[in-house]
């Protein structure tokens, strides 16, 4: 009887004293690395747009909302990068679920001065998304991670915050060493095909000279490829970035006729083989474009 | 003086400052989708035995005028306002859909709609013709739901069973009936007493790897044709749509819809009775059926090419039918803001002493302004 009593007490008592598994869906697969090392065996982590996939452009699919409906947590870059994530999250009838916009807290970039319209392109009107590309901006992120997770399960806040620590603890050191491996290219120009690398270009001291796009989510056109083709002749620009989900016929016909090199880098984890978790995605896209402007 | 330039003050405040953005947030995302046709066939002089292609003229063919929002943080209401053409003149302001849906707060994460809306019966009625792939409607949407489709006022619930990891969803509605054609056509001798109709779907979607998503779905829907008679029907409907996306802008969409007619009439679409071999008046349970295949594919980020066979028998006799195979080809220069569609279709009609077959080409150009949000999978 005893022995069952004990049985018992402890089959009760178990799920108070295991630690709770809060359940995050990321929008990319870069926050869900963060989250995860935030987290470790706390969290069970999951995202919904593929590395290699434009994040701007998400098919709104049942499967992402199966993914949400059972999640305490859904962590999104914000400023309207994800213009398909309300409808996910309708579909996903979750009323419980914490939807963490991770942007509050950024400075950011390219805000448009005025009211845009789409004669602009596809401009964001909160300005530039693409903040995580810039690592010092993991140390908000960790920040509104570790807050968004201790809400769900506040008695593993210490644990949550020990281990982001730990993890920014490494990005700092990481930080260092990029930013040694760029510094001898501060003031070199680049072409990009879209405007995802001005927080990257703003603290490497890059300077992005021009886009393939015309306009932010515009085709290229044959007079602005031309325009450009003379800028970079003039500018001696050796790189043009295009992310692995844009066609590179373009940019590779613009490299053909000037001194230039494209570089597929990955804005997001997965995106490149090389690129396994957030440290190797910026390892790779900073090498490679040290070895192409040296 | 003065006052005027208060005035401008407060104008340049209102426009330009902090003001300005939370009025804009409040605000309903408003999108525009206009189209354009130029069509041509050779059907027209066939009584008169020529085969010749009318000729092409351009036409207004639908503006449509989206208003979404959020009501509140349970529920948004969408309103889509029509004006449909040919005649640009006396073309009127129609109301397509008006509806609430309440998204939270409700027992077993329950969604309830109210208002008019495109019922979700099978596939291709829930979505707005500038979302297809091609031009025309498939010929068992047009006989059997009507040109408008399944567009009704109406009440539906909607919940997502419990499946696992797959997403499988029940929905049932009551509808006021007098959407479907044959109704439609005894509502002018009824008035607009409603005549009530059920409808229900359930689906399911599965991921079968990281390229390739399949979903099934199996719908009914019964009405009355006719009150004075009391004479119902029944449609049972199977859908599937599968779609195949190797890269960003490569993608193969093959979709298709089988819908099964049962209904009891003692008389035909024409109001004549069914008379039996005595020549008595006689009810006849009438069974007839339609099919759309079709295919989509993406090759590049701006074309796309498809073929459609369809193939329908009528809702009061299976000795009429028509069957029809056609080729459309989707351009997009700039995302889905600007589009053109070019389609070719062939559709052979047969009817108790006649054949016809008769070819279609028509060029769509279609435009989108405005925040309109994604037609889900």
């Amino acid at each position: 009887m005893k022995r069952i009593f004990g049985i018992l007490s402890f089959v009760l008592l178990f799920p108070a004293l295991s630690p709770a598994t809060v359940r995050v869906v990321t929008s990319l697969p870069d926050l869900a690395d963060i989250a995860q090392q935030i987290g470790r065996d706390r969290v069970k982590v999951d995202f919904i747009v593929q590395g290699d996939q434009n994040p701007h452009y998400v098919e709104v699919k049942p499967s992402y909302m199966m993914k949400l409906k059972t999640a305490d947590i859904f962590f999104i870059i914000g400023m309207e990068l994800e213009i398909w994530a309300p409808q996910l999250v309708d579909g996903s009838r979750n009323s419980s679920l914490l939807v963490v916009d991770l942007s509050r807290d950024i400075r950011k970039l390219e805000v448009p001065a005025r009211v845009m319209d789409a004669s602009a392109g596809d401009v964001h009107r909160y300005g530039n998304p693409h903040y995580w590309l810039d690592p010092r901006n993991i140390h908000i992120i960790a920040d509104e991670m570790v807050e968004a997770l201790a809400r769900v399960s506040p008695g593993d806040e210490q644990f949550f915050r020990a281990n982001a620590d730990a993890y920014i603890k490494v990005i700092d050191g990481k930080i260092a060493e990029w930013e040694k491996l760029m510094k001898p290219f501060a003031g070199k120009k680049i072409v990009t095909f879209h405007q995802s690398w001005s927080y990257l270009a703003a603290w490497t001291g890059l300077e992005v000279a021009g886009q393939v796009e015309p306009k932010p989510g515009i085709p290229p056109s044959p007079t602005h490829t031309t325009e450009l083709l003379t800028l970079m002749r003039q500018a001696k620009i050796k790189a043009i970035v295009v992310e692995p989900f844009y066609d590179a016929s373009a940019p590779e016909q613009i490299a053909r006729s000037s001194d230039a090199k494209v570089l597929r880098l990955s804005t997001s984890v997965g995106g490149v083989r090389e690129a396994k978790d957030y440290i190797t995605l910026m390892d790779y896209n900073l090498q490679s474009l040290a070895a192409a402007l040296r | 003086m003065l006052r005027i330039l208060l005035c401008l003050a407060v104008c340049a405040l209102l426009a330009g400052g902090p003001g300005a953005a939370a009025q804009t947030t409040l605000n309903p995302d408003i999108s525009a989708i206009t189209r354009f046709l130029v069509e041509t066939d050779d059907g027209e002089k066939l009584d008169q035995g020529k085969r010749e292609f009318s000729k092409p003229d351009l036409q207004f063919q639908e503006m449509e005028l989206g208003l979404q929002a959020y009501l509140n943080p349970y529920a948004r209401g969408d309103i889509f306002l029509s004006v449909q053409g040919p005649d640009v003149e006396s073309a009127k302001l129609g109301l397509e859909e008006a509806y609430v849906t309440v998204l939270r707060g409700l027992p077993l994460d329950l969604n309830l709609r109210a208002g008019k809306y495109r019922v979700e019966f099978g596939k291709l009625n829930m979505t707005h013709p500038h979302g297809w792939a091609f031009i025309t409607q498939p010929l068992v949407e047009q006989r059997f739901l009507g040109e408008d489709g399944l567009n009704d006022l109406g009440l539906s619930v909607s919940a997502l069973l419990p499946t696992g990891d797959v997403y499988t969803r029940l929905t049932v509605d009551v509808l006021r009936g007098l959407s479907v054609p044959p109704a439609a056509g005894i509502e002018d001798t009824t008035g607009t007493k409603p005549l009530y109709a059920f409808s229900g779907r359930l689906s399911s979607f599965f991921t079968l790897d990281d390229f390739r998503d399949l979903e099934v779905g199996l719908s009914c829907y019964t009405g009355i044709q006719d009150p004075y008679n009391h004479e119902r029907f029944w449609y049972a409907n199977l859908d599937f749509k599968y779609k195949y996306r190797p890269g960003t802008y490569t993608s193969l969409v093959v979709q298709g819809e089988f819908l099964l007619n049962r209904r009891s009439a003692s008389q035909n679409r024409q109001f004549v009775p069914f008379l039996n071999a005595a020549g008595n008046p006689e009810v006849k349970t009438i069974t007839s059926s339609g099919l759309y295949l079709f295919a989509d594919y993406q090759f590049m980020k701006i074309f796309s090419v498809g073929a459609r066979y369809d193939w329908a028998e009528d809702p009061y006799g299976a000795d009429d039918r028509a069957s029809a195979i056609g080729v459309f080809l989707g351009y997009y220069p700039v995302e889905e803001t600007l589009a053109l569609r070019l389609q070719y279709q062939n559709t052979n009609t047969v009817s108790p002493g006649t054949t016809q077959s008769v070819n279609y080409i028509g060029l769509q150009l279609m435009f989108s302004l405005g925040p309109h949000k994604a037609h889900p999978f």
